[in-house]
């Protein structure tokens, strides 16, 4: 028995090895697919496109490997909690990855247009930031530290300024003529983009802060429901989810 | 026979002698018992001894000789032992001073040694986690005898590229792997450097040469005066413009040697006036103004007053170049701790943060079409990186594009110079605000 726990927790030490595998490769999409946008490099946006096959891949083994010692170990509290918590960062990796490969189809789209130095200057900065966001996710979740994944929220506050800003800076372009409407609607999607990387990343945070405590954020809001039906029906709200 | 007087039957002389009989026996035993364990003892010396491989020589009768062989011959085990630990630390130490990562791996993936530089690789997060796992691919090649290896491109940032080289090797009968990440960074970047300065330096001389025969070669076959004018002129424009680049190639070929005619106390204020009044005409007739502050006259460096005015002067033409009409510059000096802070900040263009590493290279352009419309060399930054390693001082940039660009020269301050004490003067003449 001692054995079989041993091989469970060297199966969980590979699953959190492989999840810090599949951020790094969506870590290095975002330069990279950020280079592809300004440089106007058709060819390394294809190769992008065609390198989220791999994140792919590794997303469903991951999965695959999740499910597995799911069915055979049976874990439980915490170690269920880990298992859970590394299927749900697999879909949001995942999801961003392919966020990414949607800058690099739309720098093929705008393949031509010349940015205004406001803009580029911002989408840089998005890009800077959505990588911070996504390392400091990754670090919540290797070191088990429930109080930077909550930090992430507020951190993302920064990059949701940022992509007002920049939202704003393409209505100044397009009115000025130095931006046509074709290429402002599709930055305007890549500025988004860059936006819903930032909200992954701070997803990551919520269920790290769930792999560590048990808590999830969205529980505050079902506390409030029930209390809101206990005092419809008159009682108190009992069997109502405990807040943090 | 009666009692005696402890209740004992009294004992005849018979009885003593079988007592002590008895008692001699049992000594006798255990005199016997002690020989055959010493005996046992000292066979077992010597089969330890002969699996040594330790000569004890003839066998003593109490076994002294054969301890004492041992014990010689397992002080020879441990200055042994204690010679391969310091040549095992010493070649540990070789390895980590290693810029190479080294990390010998056997067939389950257990890393048996490594050095200082592998630590980056081991159980890693980030960019380093896809090196990590390359190496772990590689190894498994080598492990069943390939030797391989690969080229990672990370993009960071910082950006970074590495190779890795799996080598076959075995411990004992066990078979291992040898994995070395190689940093080439640096390499590929003075390799870029190197590739792009002999195309651009051919560019930049041929271009204009080029021109100025094709122009000849027209203004031959023409008639029209007015047409032969306006081609003369184009020559003209031609020749200053390779004029220009040879004179920045001869400067900067001069700076580069750190052919200081002389060090002499240079006043900071003389040198911001002369270099704000070289720029000021090109800025006025550009539209756009050039804001200097103040400067505190008892602040002095050691330098060449004709190099600092072209470093000056070249940062703030570059200012210049790179703003839209109706911008401004602003130039600032001050002392802090021991040194002299230049800055020169603008509100143009920018520069993209993947170039800003590079912008001091010879004729290395972020904008290869506009740089070329403000006729600059391409030279000017690489004048002011030379000038101020000629100074012993430092040139740092920091830009956002479509924000502006902010460079800081540092100066060691003149030795024989009294500065004013900072606080007060960063009160009078703020830098102006950092991007």
């Amino acid at each position: 028995m001692p054995e079989q726990r041993k091989t469970f927790h060297q199966e969980l030490d590979e699953i959190r090895d492989e999840i810090v595998r599949l951020a790094a490769l969506v870590g290095e999409f975002i330069p990279r697919g950020t280079e592809v946008l300004l440089a106007n490099d058709m060819h390394g946006a294809q190769e992008l496109i065609e390198a989220d096959d791999e994140i792919d891949a590794l997303t469903l083994r991951v999965e695959e490997q999740c499910y597995h010692v799911l069915a055979l170990q049976q874990p439980m509290a915490s170690d269920l909690r880990a298992i859970v918590t590394a299927v749900w960062l697999t879909g949001e990796l995942e999801r961003s990855g392919d966020l990414m490969v949607n800058v690099a189809k739309a720098a093929r789209r705008i393949y031509g247009a010349s940015l205004p130095a406001r803009l580029r200057g911002l989408i840089e900065r998005m890009s800077e930031e959505a990588s911070r966001l996504m390392k400091y996710a990754i670090d919540a979740y290797v070191e088990r530290n429930a109080s930077l994944g909550a930090a992430l929220d507020d951190i993302d506050d920064g990059l949701d300024q940022l992509h007002r800003d920049y939202i704003e800076a393409i209505f100044e372009c397009h009115a000025t003529h130095d931006l046509g409407l074709q290429a402002a609607v599709q930055l305007a999607l890549i500025g988004r983009y860059y936006e819903r990387i930032g909200d992954h990343a701070v997803n990551i945070g919520h269920r790290v802060q769930y792999m560590v405590t048990g808590w999830l954020p969205e529980q505050t809001g079902a506390a409030r429901l029930h209390a809101r039906a206990g005092e419809g029906n008159g009682d108190q709200g009992e069997g109502a989810p405990p807040a943090p | 026979m009666s009692p005696g007087p402890l209740g004992a039957v009294a004992v005849g002389p018979v009885v003593v002698l079988v007592g002590a009989a008895a008692v001699l026996g049992a000594l006798v035993g255990g005199l016997v018992v002690r020989e055959r364990a010493r005996g046992r003892h000292r066979v077992r010396l010597e089969q330890v001894a002969a699996r040594l491989g330790v000569a004890t020589g003839a066998p003593s009768a109490n076994g002294d000789d054969e301890l004492a062989a041992l014990e010689r011959h397992v002080r020879a085990i441990r200055a042994e032992a204690d010679a391969a630990a310091d040549a095992r630390s010493l070649l540990q130490q070789a390895l980590d001073t290693l810029p190479q990562a080294i990390l010998i791996m056997d067939s389950s993936g257990l890393v048996l040694e490594r050095n200082a530089a592998s630590e980056a690789f081991v159980a890693a997060r980030h960019a380093d986690a896809l090196v990590e796992a390359a190496v772990g691919e590689l190894v498994d090649s080598a492990l069943r005898g390939e030797p391989s290896s690969r080229t990672v491109e990370l993009f960071g940032p910082p950006r970074r590229v590495v190779v890795i080289t799996t080598t076959p090797v075995a411990t004992g009968s066990e078979p291992a792997a040898v994995a070395v990440v190689d940093d080439i960074t640096e390499r590929r970047r003075l390799e870029a450097v190197r590739t792009d300065f002999v195309a651009n330096i051919s560019h930049e001389l041929k271009t204009p040469v080029g021109a100025i025969g094709l122009l000849a070669e027209t203004m031959q076959a023409e008639d029209d005066p007015a047409v032969t004018a306006r081609l003369a002129e184009r020559v003209q424009a031609e020749a200053v413009r390779v004029g220009r680049t040879i004179e920045d190639l001869l400067e900067l070929s001069r700076i580069e040697l750190g052919q200081l005619s002389e060090l002499e106390p240079v006043a900071v204020a003389d040198v911001v006036t002369e270099a704000v009044a070289r720029i000021r005409p090109a800025a006025e007739q550009a539209g756009i103004t050039i804001d200097a502050d103040a400067v505190d006259e008892g602040l002095v460096v050691a330098g060449e007053h004709r190099q600092l005015i072209s470093a000056l002067s070249n940062l703030i033409d570059n200012a210049v170049k790179y703003s839209d009409a109706g911008g401004s510059v602003e130039v600032g000096a001050s002392g802090h701790h021991g040194e002299v802070v230049l800055t020169v900040a603008d509100h143009g263009i920018g520069i993209p943060a993947r170039d800003l590493e590079r912008v001091f290279e010879r004729f290395y352009r972020v904008d290869q079409a506009r740089s070329r419309q403000t006729g600059g060399t391409g030279l000017g930054l690489a004048i002011v990186r030379h000038v101020v390693a000629n100074h012993h001082g430092s040139v740092e940039v920091e830009s956002r594009l479509g924000e502006g660009s902010l460079f800081t020269l540092r100066l060691p301050v003149a030795r024989s110079t009294v500065v004013a004490p900072p606080e007060p003067h960063d009160a009078t003449h703020p830098l102006p605000e950092r991007l």
